[in-house]
């Protein structure tokens, strides 16, 4: 079942064409990876599938419902984390968490909180303040603050960014089990290959604001004639798409 | 692992999510002394200086009414404060990059913007209730001496000073955040006109003509009518309503224009760089 449709997605800003007909589908459990060199439109598409940036044309739907009309029920079961975003410096993590669990209007914030800080193994940090964390503390923080709702559909941009490769290793392991047994479907954007290889489903090759290239890694490896995920990014990045 | 939420549309769903940007200033607030010093530094600040002032014309035998000096002073904070708080709510969201986590989050902007309404209720009710005390205890100054009228001048200045807040948001959603300053000027535009510590009577006459478009020269011209011992003047009170509900239309109209263009030219997202 598609938990979420994009169709014929595009963006401009000025003569820039950030995003050029992209569609999608995401389904329920499914873990799909949006892939592309800086500027390829993977945020800009990212923001579009959220509400934040509006298309100029083309239509997201999430769970059957239209996005731009249903807003408040579509965001209720969705999440979005993204290691470029902050969270109020002066505010402990409890409170942090406390807050976000009443805007998802959860009946019980402070139980789940507790239970979020249990699977992430932020409970030590509970009682600091977002400003005092490291990065890789901040990003388990904001995974949690994802979490909260028990989304439906999560949407990660770039979720291991500032862990070190312990820590990433930790949050890959969770998140697939997040999606594999509570049917959470994840669409992550990500610079680390090895990471998507390993993670996603599908993937999605974006470059100049289109999608150039959809399946599994070992099928985008065969269609660019390539042995690897790393080697296909190289070559669109280097050589551009073939017509 | 189970987040059992309200149904997105129910009163508890909305409340609970009103009380959610509530709870977050809250906590804020209560992890930053400086905010609890903010809440008192200025307004005592201006009444020490104002009451001051009004001694030394007394002394001088300047003829004046001391009470009207230290109620403008009051009710000026009520106006300034009023939207001061809602935009600073907003603006400390833009500070910390947080305005993306709150904008892929269920909440609407009303309810949002009524979360930071009720917090800065809270603040205001608390620096008011400090002022107060200390214009009766230094200066022997009852606010309470407007009688009933002081409730609908309150109101009216408060309203008037969360659409003025909206009005400054706008300008930094829709300019960024270099209009900040806007947010803390905003207001001091229409202090000048406002008939705030003078009647409106002596400003010259197209100002005057301003001035009538301003609810807040009815409050004050208002306030010193009372104080003069006339009685509360309703009808001046309603025309100060009406201009206020004008104020507020006019505020939610730009309020969500400048936030669909943001959504529009992607604006919002780049409050998350």
């Amino acid at each position: 079942m598609a938990i979420l449709e994009a169709q014929s997605l595009t963006k401009r800003f000025g003569p820039v064409q950030a995003v050029d007909g992209v569609s999608l589908t995401v389904g329920q459990g499914e873990i799909t990876g949006l892939l592309g060199p800086n500027g390829a439109g993977k945020s800009t598409t990212l923001h579009m599938l959220l509400g934040l940036v509006t298309p100029d044309s083309g239509g997201v739907t999430m769970f059957g419902l239209d996005l731009q009309k249903h807003r408040t029920e579509v965001l209720s079961r969705v999440n979005f984390s993204a290691s470029y975003l902050g969270l109020p410096g002066v505010l402990h993590v409890r409170e942090v968490l406390n807050s976000f669990a009443r805007l998802y209007g959860l009946r019980d914030p402070r139980a789940r909180v507790a239970e979020v800080a249990e699977l992430l193994e932020i409970g030590p940090l509970l009682k600091r303040r977002t400003s005092d964390l490291s990065s890789g503390q901040h990003t388990r923080v904001q995974l949690g603050k994802a979490l909260l709702n028990d989304p439906e559909l999560l949407i990660l941009d770039e979720p291991t960014a500032a862990l070190d490769p312990d820590a990433g290793e930790r949050i890959r392991n969770l998140l697939v089990s997040v999606a594999r047994e509570t049917g959470t479907a994840l669409l992550i954007t990500s610079h680390n290959m090895r990471e998507v290889e390993r993670m996603c489903d599908t993937i999605h090759f974006l470059a100049a604001g289109r999608i150039v290239a959809s399946g599994s890694a070992a099928e985008l490896a065969a269609h660019f004639g390539v042995v690897d995920l790393e080697e296909v990014f190289l070559k669109v990045a280097r050589e551009g798409v073939p017509a | 692992m189970t987040a059992i939420a309200f149904a997105p549309h129910s009163t508890q769903a909305r409340r609970r999510r009103i009380a959610g940007v509530v709870y977050r200033d809250l906590a804020a607030m209560r992890r930053s002394p400086i905010r609890v010093f903010e809440i008192l530094f200025w307004p005592v600040i201006e009444l020490v200086v104002w009451g001051y002032v009004t001694l030394f014309l007394q002394a001088n035998k300047v003829p004046f009414i001391v009470s009207m000096l230290l109620g403008a002073v009051l009710l000026w904070q009520v106006l300034h404060r009023a939207s001061n708080e809602v935009s600073i709510g907003f603006l400390e969201d833009v500070w910390s990059r947080n305005l993306i986590n709150l904008h892929v989050t269920p909440v609407t902007p009303g309810e949002y913007v009524t979360g930071l309404i009720l917090f800065s209720l809270i603040k205001i009710a608390g620096g008011l209730a400090v002022m107060v005390t200390l214009a009766y205890v230094l200066y022997g100054f009852g606010l309470f001496s407007v009688g009933i009228g002081l409730i609908p001048f309150m109101a009216v200045l408060l309203v008037l000073g969360w659409a003025l807040a909206l009005v400054a948001i706008s300008a930094v959603l829709r300019f960024g955040e270099g209009a900040q300053v806007i947010a803390w000027s905003l207001v001091f535009v229409l202090q000048p006109i406002a008939g705030v510590f003078y009647p409106v009577s002596v400003l010259p006459e197209p100002l005057q003509w301003l001035a009538d478009a301003v609810p807040a020269s009815h409050v004050f011209e208002g306030m010193r009518a009372v104080l003069g011992g006339a009685p509360v003047p309703w009808d001046t009170l309603a025309l100060a309503a009406g201009l206020d509900v004008g104020y507020v239309a006019v505020a939610l109209w730009l309020y969500t224009a400048t936030l669909r263009h943001a959504r529009s030219k992607g604006r919002l997202s780049r409050f998350g760089e």
